[in-house]
């Protein structure tokens, strides 16, 4: 709602290309990235957005955990084409290895925490201002990716980093992510990230 | 001779009711409805986080049920982290499936989760016989051509359970009850590794 008061103005083509070389040398300098979240998942017919809340941690390149603290006690760890989940203190993992299109749509979530997703093979890509935030629609043209996911929208803030994600489905519900407290380049251990 | 007593015995054990095996007594009843208020309110979210147990697979999630109207209810399974595995409508004895994960769009199983649900989301049906027990009560119902006994202790719906023949298939249990709503709830199969754990969280 709050997007429909503030017009979103489409970018010219120089400021895209300013936007996307920012982003882009922003994410080639970045080693680690710890972050707070909010996460608001919204399904048309529900009353409220379901909330939850946690951490985000990333080491490059390709290290992600994904901890949610509120309501409940969850995390998930992407590494080496694995998933380890640890669900309230019970552990399992899932192989990826064996499904191309998931390892796809993995590398994608990895790629979206970076914001570096600039490839116009694998997407269709628009570009807008809303006020000082840039805001970036990413389309993918595979189709098998399209099933699961129609759009990633993704905002940035003056200095090129991330500060919103949000995965719209094919029926337009959508799981909208806010970062907060976001630093880069802290040093992060890689015992953040074993199972 | 011995044997035959037996055999005799066991006969006539297993041609008891549900209701009288587990030593309630019957009542007449009139014109009586059940209810479960579990999923009644349409003003409500109820979000769960969910366990599925299913043989040696085990899912998490999160489990959403909506009431939109009345006799019409949307279930819908989500990922931890929002991706949709399953979404279905129940509108009056109609279901439909809005969405099923490809690894998942198995008949059979959908099959399973649609009875599973519709009991669970299904608010009142006509009572065919009652029965007591100190403080405890059991209604024999049925949901679209299956047979359920619904357990109420001290007026509480406590407890759904699917028979068939005589035996247990289903139970459904509710527990932390409280404001028309059930904090836990543990869908169990008897006949199949299938078991639902759900916590609530709103």
């Amino acid at each position: 709602m709050v997007s429909a008061i503030h017009a979103q103005t489409k970018m010219t083509d120089a400021e895209a290309l300013l936007l996307k070389e920012k982003v882009k040398s922003q994410a080639a300098k970045t080693n680690t990235i710890t972050s707070n979240f909010v996460q608001y998942k919204h399904l048309d017919f529900l009353s409220n957005d379901i909330v939850t809340s946690g951490n985000l941690a990333f080491k490059n390149p390709d290290l992600v955990k994904w901890e949610y603290v509120k309501p409940f006690v969850y995390s998930v760890i992407f590494k080496n084409e694995n998933l380890y989940i640890n669900d309230e203190g019970k552990k399992s993992d899932v192989n990826l290895s064996s499904s191309k299109l998931f390892k796809q749509l993995n590398k994608l979530l990895v790629n979206s925490v970076k914001g570096d997703m600039f490839d116009e093979k694998e997407f269709d890509i628009s570009y807008f201002n809303q006020e000082a935030i840039s805001e970036v629609h990413f389309t993918p043209i595979n189709k098998k990716i399209s099933k699961y996911i129609k759009a990633f929208h993704i905002q940035f803030n003056t200095q090129g980093d991330v500060i919103e994600i949000k995965m719209i489905e094919p029926s337009d519900d959508y799981t909208r992510i806010v970062f907060s407290n976001r630093t880069i380049n802290n040093p992060l251990s890689d015992a953040v990230f074993a199972h | 001779m011995r044997y035959l007593l037996t055999s005799l015995l066991f006969f006539l054990a297993s041609c008891a009711s549900y209701q009288q095996r587990n030593n309630f007594e019957k009542q007449e009843v009139l014109d009586v409805e059940i209810t479960n208020p579990y999923f009644s309110d349409t003003s409500k979210d109820y979000v769960y986080k969910a366990k599925i147990d299913f043989y040696d697979k085990s899912f998490g999630g999160l489990f959403i049920v909506k009431k939109i109207a009345e006799a019409h209810h949307r279930v819908v399974f989500t990922t931890e982290m929002g991706a949709k595995i399953f979404d279905f409508s129940f509108h009056n004895d109609e279901f439909k499936v809005n969405y099923v994960l490809d690894e998942m769009n198995k008949k059979i199983l959908l099959n399973i989760l649609e009875k599973d649900f519709r009991v669970l989301v299904h608010e009142n049906e006509k009572v065919i016989s009652k029965a007591v027990k100190k403080g405890s009560e059991l209604f024999e119902t049925e949901i679209v051509n299956k047979k359920y006994y619904y357990l109420l202790n001290g007026g509480s719906l406590n407890k759904i359970t699917r028979v068939n023949n005589g035996k247990e298939k289903v139970q459904f249990l509710f527990s932390k009850i409280g404001d028309a709503s059930a904090k836990n709830i543990q869908i169990l199969h008897k006949n199949i590794k299938l078991t639902i754990n759900l916590k609530s969280i709103n």
